[in-house]
């Protein structure tokens, strides 16, 4: 049989936002949802992707390693006056990553490579001491983790047997079956809810949010460790309206019961990565002013507390 | 949660977890809640830095006079003597203390003792007024002139001149007067400094206990004795310089009464009788009060830098000898525990008024205008390992997060029991990014001074002095700081044949190149072949150097604070301490060990390459080996610094190797050789003169700074974060460089904020001193820092800037995303 691998495209350690203490983070690939304001596209898809960052380019006439070993002919564009890569035919690209291998300088990118348990958790484990002390452990991020369920399984649960906690990082989109494989071995739920109404949802998500909030029920239900997130998007989900229906289902949907719910200011976020894929960035037409931007968050995080729900800014308990 | 679970009483006058703020404020002047400490750091931070031709003129007369007609020892005493009884005295507005280096505040004195050539030279042909830094400025053109007069005097007579006379061929090439692979410089041009005194020995004696001693030892010599002269003549010296220091105390006593006879404002009036009294208090007798044994201790310090200009002159465990005069008074309601602080406060800033011109060569390699390395030691264990923590470890941390400045340079010793609220403290000193503290791990540094042959008690009471040498206070003359050998240069010898890569010229042994090792093994041997005759050159020249400073610098004054050089009637320079050690250090392991990554993998694995090509290479500054140039760079090679034990591994056969070639030498004192590995910020000026190298690195660029990882212009070798970093640089035995090693690392301020960030932050460092890592200090980035990373990317590299569920390097961010990172880190704060 095949040995079971994740594909993974980032593992950060030292991380301190996404759960407590000191921890180790792996992003992995592929997610059902499309937020145009995301910050991690290379995330989207779950097969492995180049990407290319320009700057590391040292030239095409002289090292033009991508070209000659990319067995779909002349698909890498240049840019005229510095003679950087600055594009791939993603219609062409097969995907093979021999341009990546090649490619001497850093500037192209392999997101998404295949990892077996064991190797992630050679890199989980190097940093254990950091996490007994601060109370931290390995978060699972993406993309949206519940996309390679099978992996993530096997992979807390081998955290577990070692005594790593765990933090499952997921927008809750898929069948609650896909969640259940994971759950016996997650210490820590963070999730998002990005808007109340189901069409305005769809239109910046790409999907509904009934399965969604279903989901996130039942976790409350089952009274499970559950930080709660709301990324602030200026013109988006900041109004009243759609606070107050989000204050709403907290309080009578999920009967109050998350550690904390956390705003997530809206930030230019990720436009290199972007560029990296050729794909546009999707928020420009944003146009803030920072100053005032924090008050009105500041205030919703006001709301929130006046309603009885413990709320901050950031990802950080004040000081 | 694991955090320490050991608690202390111990308390300053703020709570233990008081916020001061996160990372650099700019334009902020009150820091301190005593409105004179505020005003006296004001005051010091808007001067200019002069020089005093005072002292030179007083000891070029004493020389004059008695030369060749006095021993030397007594003539180094009476030129003291003669500074002492005749240089101008400073009581400046709002000061508690008294006692200067025998000039003003920011004024440096000339040491032509130790060298002149270089100060002719630069007054004539590149004035120190008109440097790029580190400015210099002096009173007027008639001084000036006399400056050269005198100094021309000395020519042929200063310590330096007698180095000169003596360096063998041999040992020119490799040093700073020839490839620069090690240098010399400090003690050849200057005093060795790095040493504290025992100052609990020297407040319970005092000036007139140590004369007893003096002369109580003078008497009991055995005429038999072969040294006999000599050791009068050492215990005459003394003596005298101790009777001086009184009088010079006196002076001061006395000009504090003539101030207050003529102040109008009757609370200065009052405080100018308070010095006056402290220094009668001291002017001979032991203290008995706090004030006092501050007194004592201002004094009998600078006046070190009176007798000599070595530089790391530093502070002893300062809780610890202190406490004793602090509980006296604060118990018997003589003061209250917040004078205390504004006494200390007052005296951190004076801490600062020492100041050193130094040769256009030194700078380079130590660039600023104080002597340097004055360290402050707090917390650690007691001789039995327990925790020592007490009241004057928390003022001592409150003092330094009130001045924030050069001096003192505030160290933390830190070990399994550190209780919570002295953690907790410091960490919150470090969030503040101000640079202080910096902190050193007991375990490590204890092991490090058994290494030197201490008993475990003596290893218990080590100090740092300078920036991360540790030592023992009164007991050792360690010639810390002794040389700099830079790595990278050494590794062209073994890419090239032991030839210079700029002149072709056979300059060390041939021990193969590129072009001829058959195999990875040849090349770490020529590696080892490199180190041990570089080495060689360096300690040799090393032990010459110290013979002169014999010969032509004894230094009474200093010797007579160490017990064993009373008992021995030697000198220090003629080994009277009872540890003896000299001390170079390594700079750029790990640009060398990325080299060695270089060969490992491209020559001997991947076959890539020839070695031939890499020789070519970095031959022509990689022009016309861009892709090679770019691969080297990348993330696709092994790199030191990201937990990958490939890399790692060869990082630790460069520290090791290089450690083993210098320990075990022995010192003409008596001693034996400590290796260090640490560049502080000379790893800037060693790359502006190290050709291009295999790990990357263009020709000029600096090379590794201390133990960090190597950041060429093309790209940060280390990749992988700060868990990373520490893992690789643990792999190591920091014991083996009982010179210490140098840590610096750098946290932007949204990672330590919040109560989260304080614990994740203590956390670290707790976890950081379990693996065995000997010294860290922390850089927190500020808003203005980050501006200024704008206009100066190249300098910035590393600095990651961190958001949920994202990171990035920011200089690698685009403009606009860096000024939003700016906006919301300005609103957060």
């Amino acid at each position: 049989m095949e040995q079971l691998t994740g594909n993974v495209f980032n593992i950060q350690r030292y991380t301190i936002h996404d759960g407590p203490g000191l921890r180790t983070e792996l992003f992995l690939k592929g997610c059902p949802l499309r937020c145009k304001w995301c910050s991690n596209p290379e995330s989207w898809r779950l097969h492995s992707e180049p990407g290319i960052y320009q700057s590391k380019c040292i030239s095409g006439k002289l090292c033009g390693a991508c070209q000659d070993v990319c067995p779909e002919g002349d698909i890498f564009t240049f840019s005229e006056d510095e003679d950087k890569l600055i594009g791939i035919d993603r219609t062409k690209c097969s995907k093979c990553m021999k341009c990546y291998d090649e490619c001497p300088s850093d500037a192209i990118k392999l997101w998404g490579k295949h990892m077996t348990v064991e190797e992630c958790m050679d890199v989980i484990r190097r940093d254990k001491g950091y996490y007994d002390r601060s109370g931290g452990g390995v978060t699972v991020s993406g993309g949206d983790p519940l996309v390679q369920s099978d992996f993530v399984a096997a992979l807390f649960k081998q955290c577990k047997e070692e005594g790593f906690q765990t933090c499952l990082e997921s927008t809750f989109y898929s069948k609650w079956e896909e969640a259940e494989k994971i759950l016996p071995y997650t210490d820590i739920i963070i999730s998002d809810l990005k808007h109340m109404d189901t069409k305005v949802h769809r239109k910046w998500t790409g999907v509904h949010n009934e399965r969604i909030l279903e989901n996130l029920k039942r976790i409350t239900d089952d009274n499970r460790e559950f930080i709660l997130r709301i990324p602030v998007i200026p013109g988006i989900n900041d109004d009243k309206k759609n606070i107050e229906a989000s204050a709403d289902f907290i309080l009578n949907e999920l009967q109050g019961r998350i550690r904390v719910l956390q705003l997530l200011s809206f930030m230019r976020l990720g436009e290199e990565k972007y560029a990296s894929l050729n794909m546009p960035y999707q928020m420009d037409f944003i146009d803030l002013d920072r100053e005032s931007f924090t008050e009105h968050v500041n205030e919703i995080a006001d709301y929130f507390n006046s309603r009885g729900i413990h709320c901050v800014v950031g990802t950080k308990e004040k000081e | 949660m694991s955090m320490t679970n050991t608690h202390t009483t111990a308390c300053g006058t703020e709570p233990f977890d008081k916020n001061y703020c996160i990372g650099y404020q700019v334009h902020h002047e009150d820091w301190s809640p005593f409105p004179r400490v505020n005003h006296l750091r004001q005051t010091f931070l808007d001067g200019k830095y002069w020089i005093d031709i005072e002292r030179l003129r007083l000891v070029t007369e004493t020389y004059q006079k008695y030369e060749n007609k006095l021993p030397r020892k007594v003539l180094c005493a009476k030129a003291f003597e003669n500074i002492l009884l005749n240089c101008t005295l400073y009581i400046y507005d709002e000061d508690l203390i008294v006692g200067e280096i025998a000039a003003p505040a920011k004024a440096s004195p000339i040491y032509p003792e130790f060298s002149v050539n270089w100060i002719i030279e630069e007054i004539l042909n590149s004035p120190f007024e008109e440097r790029a830094h580190d400015q210099f400025y002096i009173r007027n053109d008639e001084e000036r002139a006399e400056i050269v007069e005198l100094c021309k005097w000395w020519q042929g007579r200063s310590v330096a001149d007698m180095i000169e006379a003596r360096l063998t061929d041999d040992q020119i090439k490799g040093s700073e007067a020839g490839e620069k692979i090690f240098q010399t410089n400090l003690y050849h041009y200057a005093g060795a400094g790095h040493l504290s005194l025992d100052y609990s020995r020297l407040m319970s004696l005092g000036f007139d206990g140590l004369i007893d001693e003096a002369k109580k030892y003078k008497a009991a010599l055995d005429m038999r004795d072969v040294e006999y002269n000599n050791k009068v003549e050492f215990y005459d010296s003394v003596i005298i310089t101790y009777e001086a220091a009184k009088k010079y105390i006196e002076r001061y006593a006395k000009l504090a009464e003539e101030k207050a006879a003529v102040e109008k404002d009757p609370k200065r009036k009052e405080e100018l009788l308070g010095i006056a009294k402290s220094c009668y208090e001291v002017a001979g007798p032991a203290p008995k009060t706090y004030w006092g044994a501050m007194q004592l201790f201002n004094v009998a310090t600078e006046l070190l830098k009176v007798e000599g200009n070595g530089h790391s002159i530093s502070y002893g465990r300062f809780d610890q000898w202190l406490y004793p005069f602090y509980k006296h008074d604060v118990d018997n309601g003589i003061i209250t525990k917040e004078f205390a602080l504004e006494l200390l406060e007052v005296e951190y800033v004076k801490m600062n008024n020492a100041t050193k011109l130094k040769d256009k060569g030194s700078m380079a390699l130590r660039n600023g205008r104080g002597f340097g390395g004055e360290s402050l030691t707090v917390g650690g264990v007691d001789k039995y390992g327990h925790d020592a923590t007490n009241d004057m470890t928390m003022l001592c941390l409150e003092a330094s997060v009130h001045t924030r400045m050069m001096n003192p340079w505030l160290c933390v010793r830190m070990h399994k029991d550190t209780p919570y609220e002295l953690l907790i403290k410091t960490t919150e000193c470090i969030r503040a990014g101000y640079g202080h503290p910096k902190l050193f791990n007991d375990e490590t540094a204890i092991k490090g001074m058994l290494r030197k042959g201490m008993s475990l008690e003596e290893a218990r009471d080590y100090i740092c002095v300078g920036c991360v040498e540790i030592d023992l206070p009164g007991k050792e003359y360690g010639w810390h700081d002794a040389a700099y050998v830079n790595t990278p240069k050494m590794m062209e010898m073994v890419m090239n044949g032991g030839r210079s890569m700029n002149t072709g010229k056979q300059l060390g042994p041939d021990t193969g190149s590129l072009e001829t090792y058959k195999s990875f093994d040849e090349v770490l041997e020529s590696v080892n072949a490199q180190f041990k005759y570089w080495t060689d050159q360096m300690c040799s020249s090393l032990c010459m150097i110290d013979n002169c400073h014999r010969a032509r610098k004894p230094l009474p004054y200093l010797s007579g604070f160490y017990e064993d050089a009373m008992k021995s009637g030697h000198d220090l320079t003629e080994g009277g301490a009872k540890y003896n050690g000299i001390g170079p250090q390594a700079s750029g392991l790990a640009t060398s060990t990325d080299i060695l990554c270089t060969i490992k993998q491209l020559v001997f694995e991947e076959k890539k390459c020839t070695g031939a090509e890499l020789l070519q290479a970095v031959k022509d500054n990689w022009v016309g080996h861009e892709k090679l140039y770019a691969y080297v760079n990348s993330s696709k090679v092994h790199h030191y610094g990201n937990d990958d034990d490939y890399a790692d591994e060869l990082f630790k056969f460069m520290f090791e190797c290089y450690c083993k070639n210098v320990a075990g030498r022995t010192t003409p004192r008596g001693g034996q050789f400590n290796p260090g590995v640490y560049s502080v910020n000379a790893n800037v000026a060693m790359g502006l003169n190290t050709n291009a190298s295999l790990d990357g690195r263009k020709k000029g660029e600096p090379i590794s700074e201390n133990m960090g990882p190597v950041h060429t212009a093309f790209s940060s070798h280390d990749i992988s974060g700060p868990t990373a970093l520490v893992n690789s640089l643990t792999k190591v035995d920091h014991s083996l460089a009982s010179n210490g090693t140098l840590m610096n690392l750098r946290f932007p301020q949204d990672a330590v904020s919040g109560i989260e960030g304080r614990d994740n932050l203590a956390n670290f460092i707790e976890e950081y001193i379990n693996k065995g890592a000997m010294h860290v200090q922390f850089n927190v980035m500020s808003v203005a820092t980050m501006k200024a990373a704008q206009k100066k990317p190249e300098d910035y590299k590393d600095m990651l800037v961190r958001v949920a569920g994202y990171s990035a390097y920011f200089v690698e961010l685009g403009k606009p995303l860096q000024d939003d990172l700016i906006g919301r880190t300005e609103l957060h704060f």
